[in-house]
């Protein structure tokens, strides 16, 4: 009963913390599984990849609704995560626990250094950005700093890029965002996360779509990226009921408070704080690998 | 007059992918908060009955899931509840399909299909691989 307890508890930190900070909770639920209660890699990205279809699920449906992620966009480049992940979940199951915890230390490395990047350059990520609470109705805009419009209508003769381009930006680059979604895919699948460290920059920076567009419709990706990997962990036997329930749980309504909290919260110290959590589980994670 | 028809139509094809929009996040919203609930009820249960996180979870059939659900057994909803939450994202592709055949936009029904293809390759291959 008290592990029970301690692990909604552990999940509603994670997903408090990984909604405060734009990055879900994928990333801290695997070291939290793992390291916290001792089980296994593979077992622990499973359950990782349940908490974020649900809270990816929940954001998503926010984000249609509000008609800030582009579904046409997401669908398509969801064709190719999915592929991604489908490779990812078949590999997994062949790599060495050993293999998976080093490659996770290396993620959880280059997260923190770029968020160390950010800190340093005074330019931190707008804590408005992260999941919107399910229910909220507040309108959405797009930000000052996205790129200008080049046309705000589909011409009558268009390019699959136009097809996929929304009100206010002209998608550019589609062979990038394809490349990219694969490989968001496969990690997605090997760790757990749900890939938008990935997909956020090579849409936004890449094929010039929107920041607060790309972060919903990456958003949008998640369910089904994570979907076709979750498919194999579960029906190979690879997510246990008893863990995943508390998890994901407790996920779900600490990513909830967190959204709802954002505007509250120091976002400068909260990321401080959180690159020492990442490099000390980092270090953990490189302990497990060299085992 | 024909810049302003052509802006119409335009309006007309936006306003109908705005409803599609709508309706596939109010599905997908729906069936999240059905998952978590189940998911939720299982959780609670398994704090009533004392049952700890790591005592493996046993392996259930659908007709034992179902059966587990009804007698209020903490596996039966989270079970339940984890198939729900997985499948919940192909039930939004499954209705953008049905919204992108209603506007003959068969490329997007294309995309669509293409996707529950690898989906349904996924639980193919899991379920080869688990036999």
């Amino acid at each position: 009963m008290t592990v029970g307890l301690a692990m909604i508890a552990g999940g509603f930190a994670a997903g408090v913390f990984g909604s405060l900070l734009g990055l879900g909770g994928g990333i801290l639920i695997v070291p939290l599984v793992t390291l916290g209660f001792g089980l296994p890699l593979r077992e622990a990205v499973g359950v990782s990849l349940v908490s974020v279809i649900a809270t990816s699920g929940a954001s998503a449906g926010v984000y249609l609704g509000r008609h800030v992620a582009n579904l046409r966009l997401g669908m398509s480049l969801e064709l190719f995560t999915a592929t991604g992940a489908l490779a990812g979940a078949l590999v997994a199951f062949a790599v060495p626990d050993r293999v998976l915890a080093g490659l996770f230390a290396a993620l959880l490395l280059y997260v923190a250094l770029s968020m160390i990047r950010t800190l340093r350059s005074g330019t931190a990520a707008d804590p408005n950005a992260t999941m919107p609470a399910p229910g909220d109705r507040s309108p959405e805009r797009l930000r000052p700093d996205d790129p200008p419009a080049e046309w705000s209508s589909r011409p009558a003769v268009s390019t699959v890029a136009d097809r996929l381009s929304g009100p206010g930006y002209r998608v550019r680059n589609l062979p990038l965002g394809i490349a990219g979604s694969l490989f968001a895919g496969v990690i997605s699948a090997l760790l757990g996360i749900g890939g938008g460290i990935v997909k956020v920059p090579v849409m936004h920076l890449g094929m010039g779509v929107p920041m607060r567009v790309a972060t919903a419709t990456s958003n949008l990706m998640i369910g089904i990226t994570a979907t076709s990997s979750a498919i194999i962990y579960f029906l190979r036997g690879g997510i246990d009921a008893y863990v995943a329930g508390p998890t994901v749980l407790g996920v779900f309504v600490g990513a909830t408070v967190g959204s709802r909290s954002a505007h509250r919260v120091d976002a400068r110290l909260l990321r401080v704080l959180f690159v020492a959590v990442l490099l000390y589980t980092a270090w953990q994670m490189i302990g497990r690998a060299l085992a | 007059m024909r810049a302003t028809a052509a802006r119409g139509a335009g309006d007309h094809g936006r306003g109908a992918e705005r409803d599609l929009e709508r309706a596939v996040g109010r599905i997908l919203m729906t069936a999240t908060y059905v998952g978590v609930g189940l998911i939720a009820a299982g959780a609670i249960l398994m704090v009533l009955e004392g049952v700890s996180p790591l005592d493996p979870a046993p392996s259930l059939s659908p007709a034992d899931a179902a059966a587990a659900l009804v007698a209020l057994r903490p596996e039966g909803p989270l079970a339940v509840g984890l198939v729900v939450l997985i499948a919940s994202p192909t039930l939004r592709v499954v209705s953008s399909l049905v919204g992108y055949l209603e506007a003959r936009e068969r490329r997007m029904a294309l995309v669509s299909l293409a996707i529950l293809a690898v989906i349904a390759a996924s639980v193919v291959l899991a379920t080869g691989q688990a036999a």
